[in-house]
């Protein structure tokens, strides 16, 4: 026993250089990943800087109570799902489409040009793609000017709850598109051409090749990223509805994130919007586990 | 090869469109932008500017130039986005080495440790009271520290590291070097795809993000571009612009000589932008290798 401890000591010794080494990065992710995982708990106390996180008293359920209660939450909660059902409807599926046809292109030339292109918006900052979309669809806009030379009347697209919806999305799939089909061109890249041929011999047509030989290849890919894509369903990009919403709208594009943000960060209820986050990082969690539940049951392919 | 049947080719004129229609919508608004930053307040208020500067003039670069926090925005993004992705290479690259050295004690330890930040997080608000508690509000540390381990970023480089011949660092060992000059000298060296890879997804991110300085910082003058950014095109009005950027004494009667916001906002996008633009083309080489150095496996 005593021979052991100190062999594992003697092991623990010689490799004293690669725990100084962890050293850093060890306390960098414990001190701003699990100091705030252990700071949830004032979800269930009544914060105040004095007392501290430990100090505290506690209230339990209070603050998910009164979260039920606040006339806001209904609001937001439908906000936050609607949002995020109508993104995964309209932005999951458009980079499978764009790699799709990426791939039917015949120039190989023309297709590096227009995916290069592409990718761009990915890296353009989400301060500036707001900054456009208010720009373009302001009164005196590019939009306005369309709709103003087919003889309607001009729309203040970010003053009416009606639009923000299809703003929010479809600026989403300007930004991301092009990126989010890099995964599944590099999973056909992976496909064996004399497939193609085979299923040529074989008599079918491009649409049965796509079906039969492009499609099963991204298969695996496509359903790892909808179980994410599910779990992140609540997870809207509230940075980017904190810039473009205001009270007008709030109706429609207040969400978890940005109310969290406005509640907490500016109106300093701390213990109340880390009940609010903590609902919904449970509820988050609990639909990434029933989808991944699903699909190995389905489709065999799970994260886990 | 068969010939190809009239549905096939109506397919292929109208794939072309769409892509087409792919560079019209992600171009014109970029080169819109410029055109606009270029053109004078006529055919800007005109609404005629389209792909080309009309009027050229450089009024509004002049303009935002005068104004300070452009400057100090400038710089501070600079620092920021050079010290976060140093420490990240550094940190990222110190921690997924141990974890490839057979016979390292606690790898199994230190692999679900990092795994379980992957799900949960302790979320805005308890984060945001850490760094106040910490006293890093309003400090440069805030925008460089916190983000700097990530453990998907860990496991990409131990993969990647897990692939360089062991043959290697056994010679090093037997010429004495220790585990620290292991990884300087031979590892380090050997990486420089990867380290490019995430030095450049490093600086553009950073470069990029506004929500951390909007919620830590409070001095204008720590302020990253991005913010300063965000203030001319979200915060600041038609006269707060023109003051700022010194257009105020502008005879504002002789015609073409004042300056319409809509180009100041268009400047301030274009200088936020132009870093991005000129590293995108080296860096559009190396990241779409760069997200699968992971997948590749040891």
């Amino acid at each position: 026993m005593q021979k052991q401890n100190r062999s594992s000591l003697s092991k623990i010794w010689k490799h004293r250089y690669l725990y100084l080494m962890i050293l850093p990065g060890f306390l960098t992710v414990l001190v701003f990943c699990y100091f705030p995982m252990y700071g949830i708990l004032i979800a269930f106390k009544n914060y105040n800087a004095v007392q501290g996180v430990w100090g505290s008293p506690w209230v339990g359920l209070k603050y998910f109570k009164s979260f039920l209660h606040d006339p806001m939450a209904f609001s937001v909660l439908k906000n936050t799902l609607l949002l995020g059902l109508y993104t995964l409807l309209w932005s999951f599926p458009a980079p499978i489409i764009l790699a799709l046809l990426f791939n039917e292109l015949k120039s190989k030339r023309f297709k590096r040009i227009v995916q290069t292109v592409s990718y761009f918006p990915h890296f353009i900052s989400i301060v500036i793609v707001a900054g456009l979309i208010q720009m373009y669809v302001s009164r005196d806009g590019f939009i306005n000017d369309i709709v103003i030379f087919f003889g309607g009347e001009p729309v203040s697209f970010l003053l009416d709850p009606k639009w923000f919806r299809t703003i929010f999305i479809s600026s989403g799939i300007w930004q991301g598109v092009g990126f989010g089909a890099i995964i599944y061109l590099a999973a056909m890249s992976g496909i064996d051409t004399t497939l193609y041929d085979v299923a040529e011999v074989d008599g079918a047509g491009r649409w049965k090749k796509v079906l039969h030989v492009t499609w099963p290849s991204i298969r695996p890919t496509t359903v790892i990223l909808l179980i994410f894509a599910m779990g992140g369903i609540l997870g809207t990009d509230f940075q980017k509805v904190i810039l473009l919403y205001n009270p007008a709208t709030y109706s429609v594009s207040d969400v978890i994130g940005s109310y969290v943000y406005r509640q907490g960060i500016l109106g300093a209820q701390y213990s109340y919007t880390t009940a609010i986050g903590l609902f919904m990082s449970v509820i988050s969690f609990i639909i990434l586990y029933i989808s991944n539940l699903v699909s190995r049951k389905v489709s065999e392919t799970s994260l886990f | 090869m068969r010939k190809a049947t009239l549905g096939s080719r109506t397919f292929d004129a109208i794939n072309i469109l769409i892509m087409l229609f792919i560079l019209v919508v992600v171009l014109y608004p970029i080169l819109n932008i410029i055109a606009t930053s270029f053109s004078s307040s006529r055919f800007v208020s005109m609404g005629s500017v389209t792909l080309w500067p009309q009027g050229f003039n450089l009024r509004a670069y002049e303009g935002i130039f005068k104004d300070h926090f452009i400057y100090t925005g400038y710089l501070n993004s600079i620092l920021y986005a050079l010290a976060s992705t140093f420490i990240m290479l550094l940190f990222t690259s110190l921690f997924a080495y141990p974890l490839t050295v057979p016979g390292f004690a606690g790898k199994k330890f230190l692999t679900i440790f990092l795994m379980i930040t992957m799900f949960f997080s302790g979320g805005m608000i308890p984060t945001y009271l850490l760094i106040r508690n910490l006293h890093m509000l309003d400090t440069l540390w805030v925008m460089i520290i916190p983000g700097a381990v990530g453990a998907y970023n860990v496991f990409l480089f131990r993969t990647f590291f897990m692939n360089i011949p062991s043959e290697l660092k056994d010679a090093a060992h037997i010429d004495g070097a220790n585990e620290v000059g292991v990884l300087f000298r031979i590892i380090l060296p050997l990486s420089k795809p990867l380290l490019a890879t995430f030095a450049l997804f490093g600086i553009v991110g950073s470069w990029n993000s506004w929500f951390e300085a909007l919620i830590y910082l409070q001095s204008q003058d720590k302020y990253p571009l991005q913010m300063i950014l965000r203030n001319y095109l979200f915060t600041l009005d038609t006269n707060a612009i023109q003051g700022r950027v010194g257009a105020g004494n502008v005879a504002v009667n002789a015609p073409g000589t004042t300056l319409d916001p809509k180009s100041v906002r268009m400047a301030v996008i274009v200088i936020t932008m132009f870093p991005i633009m000129i590293i995108y083309p080296f860096f559009q080489k190396y990241f779409t290798q760069g997200m699968f150095v992971g997948s590749i496996k040891g």
